[in-house]
């Protein structure tokens, strides 16, 4: 028996979508006439900066929108039906059914008091019509294949008894196990390491082919685009800017912001005396959109036109479409080259401004009963030194003992173990500029506040200091008066830099600074670091999951794996040719923004998860992962030995 | 989502300081309705020696338990005296009694529970100990204990009343101090090397002040309850002294014959309570946003 909707190639037919969210302050469009086609076994990613309401869109296709929201009109087409208009109790049938879900934070999308059989089970029954017992054999198979050890044991479990890498692949277990012909997967891989995000990534991609489902992907990663997707779509300010296959998106991409984007990010091979190029400005305020073009105000080639029409989608070269008035986007001006960073004082090799020996940290653990008091092992025995000027990252993933060793050397918390040297002071930028500002202060008041608690000079040497800071961090004075609820996350990020540097700092430690930043505004956020850096003379300690970025603000990388450093070097060297097989896989793991580089790649990757730092292994510690892993790793444990001119690693097998 | 990215040209500043949204505080519906009933009943007791009544404890046995009239809108008691008067009377004892106690608790709560949240340790077991002995009790009935060891009058019913509710208060604080504590923003205080004074004057306390005026509003109405029962019970203003409570209780022997001596006072009591429990409702409303529907 064959359906009409069998041959027909397309699956989801999304036609002129809206989406309203009705505020205080007004109706917010947050989708704004949005139409997309996914054909059959199509992997179609959503591209866009938070706020560009590509979670929204997504949201809206299966009417999953949160209270104020609502879908104010279009037609979301499912093989010719319009779930836009069907009711509730239809709908629902369709969710789980035909139509999978993945979100990105697996432990509030799992119900934490039911066991991970129960979640899975009831549906597939419900949903395949099977029995209890072959539910559940179906479930357990699931598990198997998405790489659950023990999977007959593990269905049995809380969702808490996992790890988030855990959680994230029962939370895709579940979106497949009902055989859905469609996956939406909003941001899957966001709050994961990179190690697991590779495998999680590629498991989809198999798991979807082989069961022929297709699959819309959203995120703000083009690494992973560039790896997973057919088709991409890229949103900005409730609209699709940019639609195509993947290959002609990242080739000869044609909407400005599509270029701008991917010029912003970092590349594996740049060399690293040039400024990054950025995007100007922040994203439109969603509650006053513009008239026009949403971003004309940061595209260098706008036109009178775009203040008055907004450009629709239209076909261009390579089987894209774009929505601009100009042909060609930023290729229509003559491109201006990127001004040569700016470069720092030559170092001064003598001089260390922190050194750490030996150092260790363990928490212990709060139980009552002997037995459970257990000491998480965050940091076991670091000895780093960052010279006067030189900018040192930190990367590993969550866990590794990365952010301990920040905090130890702001004296946050005091150490178990082991000495900390610092020449001068040493100053903080912390990951989420935003809690780590008191609400209730003004932008002025927040800089001031280091310098009042020292009692540096009198008030109007003050006033002058924070007008200079204000300014040095690319602000106006005018930000001064304002709270931090009124700026953007880049502004933030600014005004954080400047109170970092009000007490002239001899080093400062930035624990990812960029990560909780939209893409767009990351790339001025690292320039003015590195403008700083040359600028001051001062020291840097950058911490980041983000290797891309590490590797192009870095004089130096210390990569950590369960509190320990196990290859430090020039970034450069441990980049191109890394001694650790850690070191390799993260670099390997990392998603690159280009396809065609991607599809040449053999990933491997990394199989497993990190090893609880309550019971830490006795040889090296990165053993149950390596694959080049021998009798000896699991009994010895690798010291850190010198091997290159520069370059320390700490394996039996580095050469 | 967008409203974190907001052009900000576009914003008013906020008003300083303790930065409370003032703004939306007047034009919440519940705390419009709050301040239709307050402001009256304050206006009407503020200028109660202006308004041609007969004083509060003059008696007139010519015209002993009349029905609300012209001259009288209250009516009159067993002793003829002004049922209006004394209760405009009673309305100022009232109301001094819940803005005491709130005050008080509110700056008792500040302090022990600021200590306690923020040093832990033996500071805190030991207020926590007895801030949980006092939280065993009813609150009327540690009153009313505590009552009957100091004496009646004013000043003895605040601070038994107070008492009671400064237990409350400690608790609310120190559980507001130990989420803050753990915020970043302390962290960036501690960075900068800020003593604990330091963090404790700028960054802890103002952060806390909002909802413990939430919880003063609520504490002043229930304080006003309890100080109409305790006089109402004999153990609080004690009578010719009007207070609503020993008004109500004047008037109930005569519930059957004259009706308004206790009731229309009743009243009063009832729509005082009923708009201090929407204001602080809408305030919370303003306060946290989730708390709307």
């Amino acid at each position: 028996m064959t359906y009409q909707s069998d041959l027909a190639p397309t699956l989801l037919e999304v036609r002129g979508l809206r989406t309203e969210f009705d505020t205080r302050a007004g109706t917010v469009t947050a989708v704004d006439g949005v139409s997309f086609t996914i054909e059959k076994g199509e992997r179609v990613a959503i591209v866009g900066e938070s706020g560009s309401g590509k979670s929204a869109m997504a949201m809206s296709l299966l009417r999953l929108l949160a209270h104020p929201g609502r879908v104010a009109g279009g037609q979301v087409l499912l093989d010719g039906r319009d779930l836009a208009s069907l009711s509730e109790r239809a709908l629902n049938a369709i969710r789980g059914r035909e139509v999978g879900t993945v979100f990105q934070d697996p432990m509030s999308s799992l119900d934490p008091v039911m066991k991970v059989s129960r979640q899975m089970v009831e549906p597939i029954m419900r949903n395949l019509g099977l029995s209890r017992e072959a539910a559940r054999a179906e479930a357990i198979r699931w598990l198997d294949k998405v790489g659950i050890p023990d999977p007959e044991g593990r269905i049995d479990a809380y969702p808490f008894e996992m790890s988030g890498g855990m959680r994230q692949r029962v939370m895709i277990a579940m979106a497949l196990s009902c055989r859905p012909r469609l996956v939406i997967a909003d941001e899957p891989t966001t709050a994961l390491d990179v190690t697991i995000q590779a495998q999680i990534v590629e498991m989809l991609k198999d798991l979807t082919a082989e069961a022929g489902a297709a699959m819309m992907f959203i995120t703000h990663d083009l690494g992973l685009v560039a790896r997973f997707a057919h088709k991409v779509a890229v949103m900005y300010a409730g609209r699709i800017v940019e639609f195509g296959p993947v290959d002609a998106i990242f080739a000869a991409p044609q909407h400005p912001y599509t270029q701008s984007l991917l010029r912003t990010i970092p590349s594996v091979d740049a060399t690293k005396d040039t400024r990054l190029p950025q995007i100007p400005g922040i994203p439109p305020d969603m509650r006053h959109k513009p008239e026009g073009c949403a971003f004309r105000a940061r595209c260098a080639v706008a036109t009178a036109r775009c203040a008055l029409e907004a450009p629709e989608l239209t076909a261009r070269a390579g089987d894209l479409a774009a929505a601009c008035w100009v042909e060609g986007g930023l290729r229509a001006a003559p491109q201006a080259l990127e001004p040569r960073r700016r470069v720092a004082a030559p170092l001064d090799d003598t001089r260390v401004t922190v050194e750490i020996n030996n150092l260790v940290k363990h928490f212990e653990g709060r139980g009552f009963l002997a037995r459970n008091r257990r000491a998480v092992r965050a940091v076991n025995g670091v000895s780093l030194r960052v010279r006067k000027g030189e900018t040192l990252g930190i990367v590993g993933e969550s866990g590794c003992g990365k952010s301990t060793v920040a905090r130890l050397l702001l004296g946050l918390d005091q150490p178990t173990s082991g000495e900390i040297f610092i020449d001068g002071l040493a100053q903080m930028v912390f990951q989420d500029p935003f809690s780590s500002f008191n609400p209730k202060m003004t932008i002025a008041r927040i800089i001031e506040e280091p310098l009042a608690v020292q009692n540096w000079g009198d008030r109007a040497s003050r006033a002058a200091r924070i007008e200079q800071l204000i300014t040095q961090v690319g602000l106006e004075p005018a930000h001064l008066v304002r709270y931090p609820s009124q700026l953007s996350g880049g502004q933030r990020q600014r005004v954080a830099i400047a109170r970092a540097l009000a007490l002239n700092p001899s080093v400062v430690v930035a624990d990812e600074p960029t990560s909780a930043l939209d893409v767009s505004v990351r790339a001025q956020i690292i320039n003015l670091l590195a403008d700083l850096k040359a600028d001051l003379g001062i020291s840097f300690v950058f911490i980041s999951h983000d290797l891309l970025t590490v590797r192009y603000i870095s004089d130096r990388i210390a990569v950590m794996y369960l509190g320990e450093v196990v290859e430090y070097g020039p970034a450069e060297d441990v980049f191109d040719r890394p001694m650790h097989p850690y070191t390799r896989a993260l670099i390997d793991a990392v998603p690159i923004p280009d396809p065609r580089l991607e599809a040449a790649r053999t990933n491997a990757p990394l199989r497993g998860d990190l090893p609880s730092p309550l019971d830490l292994p006795v040889g090296c510690a990165f053993a149950s992962r390596c694959p080049m892993a021998t009798a000896m790793c699991r009994t010895d444990k690798p010291r850190l030995k010198k091997y290159r001119q520069s370059q320390e690693a700490a394996c039996h097998y580095a050469k | 989502m967008a409203n974190e990215t907001v052009d900000t040209a576009a914003r008013r500043p906020r008003p300083p300081a303790l930065a409370l949204p003032t703004e939306g505080l007047w034009a919440n519906r519940k705390v419009q309705v709050a301040l239709m009933i307050l402001v009256p009943i304050l206006a009407l007791t503020a200028l109660a020696p202006l308004l041609p009544l007969q004083a509060p404890l003059e008696t007139n046995l010519r015209a002993i338990m009349q029905p609300p009239s012209i001259d009288h809108p209250f009516g009159t008691d067993r002793m003829g005296r002004d049922v209006l008067a004394r209760t405009l009377a009673g309305v100022k004892v009232s109301l001094l009694v819940g803005f005491s106690v709130a005050t008080i608790a509110l700056i008792a709560g500040m302090i022990l529970g600021t200590l306690a949240g923020f040093f832990g340790g033996l500071i805190d077991r030991v207020v926590m100990t007895v801030v949980d002995i006092f939280l065993a009790f009813p609150s009327l009935l540690l009153a009313i204990g505590l009552v009957a060891i100091v004496g009646t009058g004013l000043i003895p019913v605040i601070a038994a009343i107070a008492m009671a509710d400064v237990p409350r208060f400690i608790r609310l604080q120190r559980s507001q101090v130990l989420s803050l504590r753990s915020r970043p923003f302390i962290d960036a205080a501690r960075t900068v090397r800020a003593s604990k004074g330091w963090m404790m004057t700028r960054h802890i306390i103002p952060n806390t002040v909002a909802p413990m005026l939430v919880a003063g509003s609520i504490a002043s109405a229930n304080a006003i309850l309890v100080e109409a029962s305790l006089s109402f019970l004999g153990l609080g203003i004690m009578p010719p002294a009007p207070s609503l409570g020993n008004i109500i209780r004047d008037g109930q022997t005569y519930l059957q014959e004259a009706w308004w001596i206790s009731t229309l006072p009743g009243v009063v009591i009832l729509l005082i309570a009923f708009a201090l429990h929407f204001l602080s409702d809408g305030a919370r409303e303003e306060l946290d946003p989730r708390a709307r529907k």
